[in-house]
């Protein structure tokens, strides 16, 4: 049972941060970009890229981030290398 | 109302609610203002909310705003439990940021739930022309396309929007320019609209931000400069994105996207400042006695020291304040692994709350060497606030060396200079009396206990502290339930009675009728009842008491509750479950350091139900296990006469039952002394001595009377002992019946009583007096012999009684007084 829930545990809690893009309607200007101090941003066509590598709980963080300003969520991302 | 931004407290929230529902619903009659308590009970908050919903008139609609915000974790399903439950007047609309999982498929499978999302708050482009002329503006209908199109209908933007161009030369051009604009629409309104006001009013907003709620004394604080209230208020007028929180307007509050906005740019702009900006806040707060608050500006400015200390200082208070989950909540918001010891204070408060004794302990302990370490002055803070944790330990264990130890300290008088001290003493002198008073209670030291309590209610009243004075009042109801010697007082029971409801009244009145605080007077009604054979009202208050302590998972007052019913099961002759209760009631007992006379009481019930139930081997051992001092008491002696009663021995049980009757063994009140006649009386009749086993039988009767006692002739079985007593023997013929109705299981009669009867039929007490004896089958001038009074004044009687219970005959008189519950009359109320 502990060997299953130890093992349940690692398929959830993703260790190690992994990269992920986050794509925003409009382009955020300094101030609601320095809410993402984690995510590098660009601009592409009307839209705010940001990336960055993320762990689990720093990812629900920035997606409450999100939600909380208000901002237009159009796509997010895991950027595997088989994911290209 | 709105749900403060994170709000982690749920006695905060449902009794704002409450209060909410009370204004809607008008003025409350007789209810005090709801006020927050040490021992929060949500259950039990929640159907209150329920019921006062269901009386007010009218209807009410319950708006909550923001429920996202709600963050403890039950939340979700209290909530459900309201809604799902709603009275059909009532009627809930909740705005939510994101959905929360409310269990509400019941009311949408019913139609009763009408959701409104995103889609269909968006504006029309008809309804943005609305709005925009109702702001008076003048906008071509090209510009109010375009303005449409770009917030996509969006409402708080169509408002930001209306702000700017309110006072703008050229709307036309503002909205061009905001279409040309990529920047996200609530960005680029907010940064439009703040930089529109003059410079002084963005710095306010800028250094402001940080805070949940503003007044204009704050805000002077934090901007550095005078003038702020009357900004504050401009602002709101202006309709810009602030408003007032309270009638007088001295509260404001930012809309939650515009202080977040804010936030960033302070965060941006000023990022050395903001420590010091909460330090001002948490000053602020602090001297404002709002300390949760002071508290949470500390940790924002990252002042952990700080924080740990001001919580650890303050958490008396705060936990007398209804505050405690509040207090989890802060120290749950330390950093992870940071060594603050002065927080096990916080930790052991948490325990203690949830009834686990071992974890405060420890967490006491590393306190105290924490303590020891810090200078005098604070040194004696740290103290009282263990003190007082240590002293409700103590208590729950039955520890009364320790109780004493702690109060005595706690209820020296404080000699600070300042007003705080001053309160917290009176603060101290309370709850030291009441755990004091409650610990003399629980060790049968019964003359000091109701002192102390008596004065702790007194302090309690005097300070305002209503929840300690239940407190006291409802142990007081406990600490009177073993009548004090082994006489007899004149209708103790009744007088306990009394005081049980008059704590339940005073609880119910704050709302608190089901928290933990007034259990031991729910329990210690119930026990009564049970004494006086009131079974079905005894169950129905224990009931209650379950309820009540739902969330108390304490030793001491588990225990009474297992007692309680465990006797309730004894009176009705349903012995093994009853045996189960009291199992369940000794083992608590083993974990309760004193309380020794307590402790023998239930394990002589224990082995007296094993004796009846065949198992006098069982017994015997259980009582061998026992040290000689509790071995001698009266409690356990009788027991002993029951084993030696099953065993075929009555004459060892008649040497048990005798260091009883002569008063060498201590007893814990005289209600052992009517069971070891009742006992002593059985091993007569076993004897074969029908002389003997009268007198004891009538001995047992003699001191029942003035209670009405009836439990002990339940418990010991002594229905046939009672039966043969001959009927012009006893001078006790009314009780006498009584018992046997209630051993024969006779129908507990209706829930009737004098009141039913018009005024004009009500008896007289002298009537009263000879209708008791009707029952019996004493004759006129008998019963006039009993009272004392000529045979004249007994037939005007019975002529009286007759006429006003409307009956022709003496038989049909017990019937209809027994109906009416008239010959019980002495026993309860």
């Amino acid at each position: 049972m502990w060997v299953h829930l130890a093992a349940l545990d690692h398929g959830v809690m993703d260790l190690a941060p992994a990269p992920y893009m986050i794509r925003i309607n409009g382009h955020l200007g300094a101030t609601v970009l320095s809410a993402f101090p984690a995510l590098a941003p660009q601009h592409h066509g009307g839209h705010t890229v940001l990336i960055g590598l993320l762990d689990r709980s720093a990812l629900y963080g920035v997606l409450a981030e999100i939600e909380s300003l208000g901002l237009d969520l159009v796509e997010i991302r895991k950027l595997t290398p088989d994911h290209t | 109302m709105q749900v403060q931004r994170g709000q982690q407290d749920a006695q905060q929230f449902w009794l704002a609610l409450l209060g909410a529902v009370r204004h809607a619903a008008g003025a409350n009659s007789g209810a005090e203002p709801p006020a927050a308590t040490p021992e929060f009970n949500a259950q039990a908050m929640v159907d209150r909310v329920l019921s006062e919903l269901g009386d007010a008139r009218g209807g009410v609609t319950l708006v909550i705003d923001d429920l996202h915000e709600l963050r403890w974790p039950e939340a979700t399903a209290q909530l459900s439990r309201l809604l799902t439950n709603l009275p059909s007047q009532a009627h809930a609309i909740l705005t939510t940021r994101h959905d929360v999982r409310l269990r509400l498929h019941q009311l949408r499978l019913a139609g009763e739930l009408a959701e409104i999302r995103a889609a269909d708050l968006r504006f029309s482009e008809h309804e943005t022309r609305e709005l925009l002329d109702a702001s008076g503006i003048a906008l071509s209908d090209s510009g109010t396309a375009l303005l449409h199109q770009r917030t996509e209908g969006w409402a708080a933007g169509l408002r930001l929007a209306a702000l700017s161009m309110a006072g703008h030369p050229d709307p036309e051009r503002f909205v061009a320019e905001f279409s040309g604009s990529d920047r996200t629409v609530a960005e680029y309104l907010i940064a439009e609209m703040v930089e529109r006001q003059p410079p002084d009013v963005q710095d306010l907003l800028l250094r402001t931000s940080l805070l949940d709620r503003v007044n204009g004394e704050l805000a002077d604080l934090l901007s550095g400069r005078p003038g702020s209230e009357q900004i504050l208020l401009d602002l709101e007028d202006a309709n810009a994105f602030v408003e007032s929180l309270d009638a007088e307007r001295t509260w404001f509050r930012y809309h939650h996207l515009f202080a977040d906005l804010l936030r960033l740019a302070l965060r941006r702009t000023l990022p050395a400042e903001i420590p010091a900006l909460h330090r001002r806040a948490a000053g602020w707060f602090s001297q404002h006695g709002q300390l949760a608050e002071a508290i949470r500006h500390t940790q924002a400015a990252g002042d952990w020291r700080e924080a740990a200390r001001l919580l650890a200082d303050h958490s008396f208070s705060l936990t007398l304040d209804g505050q405690a989950q509040t207090m989890q909540a802060l120290l749950g918001a330390f950093p992870p692994g940071a060594d603050h010891p002065e927080l096990a204070l916080v930790r052991a408060g948490g325990d203690l709350a949830q009834g686990r004794l071992d974890e405060a302990d420890a967490h006491l302990a590393v306190a105290e060497t924490y303590a020891q370490t810090t200078p005098p002055g604070r040194q004696r803070r740290l103290r009282v606030a263990i003190a007082s944790l240590q002293l409700s330990l103590a208590r729950r264990r039955g520890h009364l060396p320790g109780v004493v130890e702690q109060a005595s300290l706690l209820a020296s008088p404080v000699t600070g200079p300042s007003d705080e001290d001053i309160a917290l003493g009176s603060d101290l002198r309370a709850v030291a009396l009441l755990n004091l008073g409650t610990a003399e209670a629980w060790s049968l030291g019964l003359p000091d206990a109701e002192r102390h309590l008596r004065e702790g209610a007194v302090l309690a009243r005097q300070i305002g502290r209503p929840y300690l004075e239940v407190g006291c009042l409802a142990q007081l109801g406990f600490a009177s339930i073993f009548p004090h010697a082994g006489e007899p007082t004149a209708r103790a029971f009744a007088a306990t009675q009394r005081r049980c409801r008059e704590a339940i009244a005073l609880a119910e009145r704050h709302g608190w009728g089901a928290e933990p605080v007034v259990a031991p007077a729910l329990m210690t009604l119930a026990g009564t009842m049970a004494f006086v054979g009131e079974f079905d009202e005894g169950e129905q208050w224990l009931r209650r008491a379950e309820l009540a302590l739902q969330t108390d998972t304490g030793p001491d007052i588990r225990l009474l509750l297992h007692q309680t019913a465990g006797i309730l099961h004894a009176g009705r002759g349903r012995h093994r479950e009853a045996l189960e209760e009291f199992a369940a009631a000794e083992r608590l007992a083993a974990q309760l350091a004193g309380s020794q006379a307590l402790s023998s009481q239930v394990t002589s019930w224990l082995a007296a139900t094993q004796a009846r139930l065949g198992r006098p081997g069982d017994a015997r051992a259980r009582l061998a296990a026992l040290d000689d001092q509790r071995s001698g008491s009266g409690e356990i002696r009788n027991a002993r006469a029951v084993i030696c009663l099953a065993d075929g021995d009555p004459a060892a049980a008649l040497a048990a039952a005798r260091g009883v009757l002569d008063g060498t063994a201590p007893v814990l009140g005289y209600v052992t002394l009517v069971e070891a006649h009742l006992l002593a009386g059985l091993a007569h009749r076993q004897l074969g001595d029908q002389a003997a086993a009268n007198q004891a039988a009538e001995r047992a009767l003699a001191l029942a009377e003035s209670d009405r006692l009836i439990l002990p002739f339940a418990m010991t079985g002594s229905a046939g002992l009672l039966e043969t007593l001959p009927r012009h023997q006893t001078a006790h013929a009314a009780l006498l019946a009584d018992i046997l109705d209630v051993l024969h299981g006779t129908p507990p009669p209706p829930a009737r009583d004098q009141a039913a009867l018009p005024p004009a039929q009500q008896l007289s007490p002298g009537e009263l007096r000879v209708l008791r004896y009707l029952p019996t089958n004493l004759s006129r001038p008998e019963i006039a012999g009993e009272l004392s009074v000529s045979l004249n004044t007994v037939s005007t009687h019975l002529r009286s009684i007759y006429a006003k219970l409307q009956v022709q005959d003496r038989s049909s008189a017990v019937q209809r007084a027994r109906d009416l519950r008239l010959l019980a009359a002495g026993r309860t109320r």
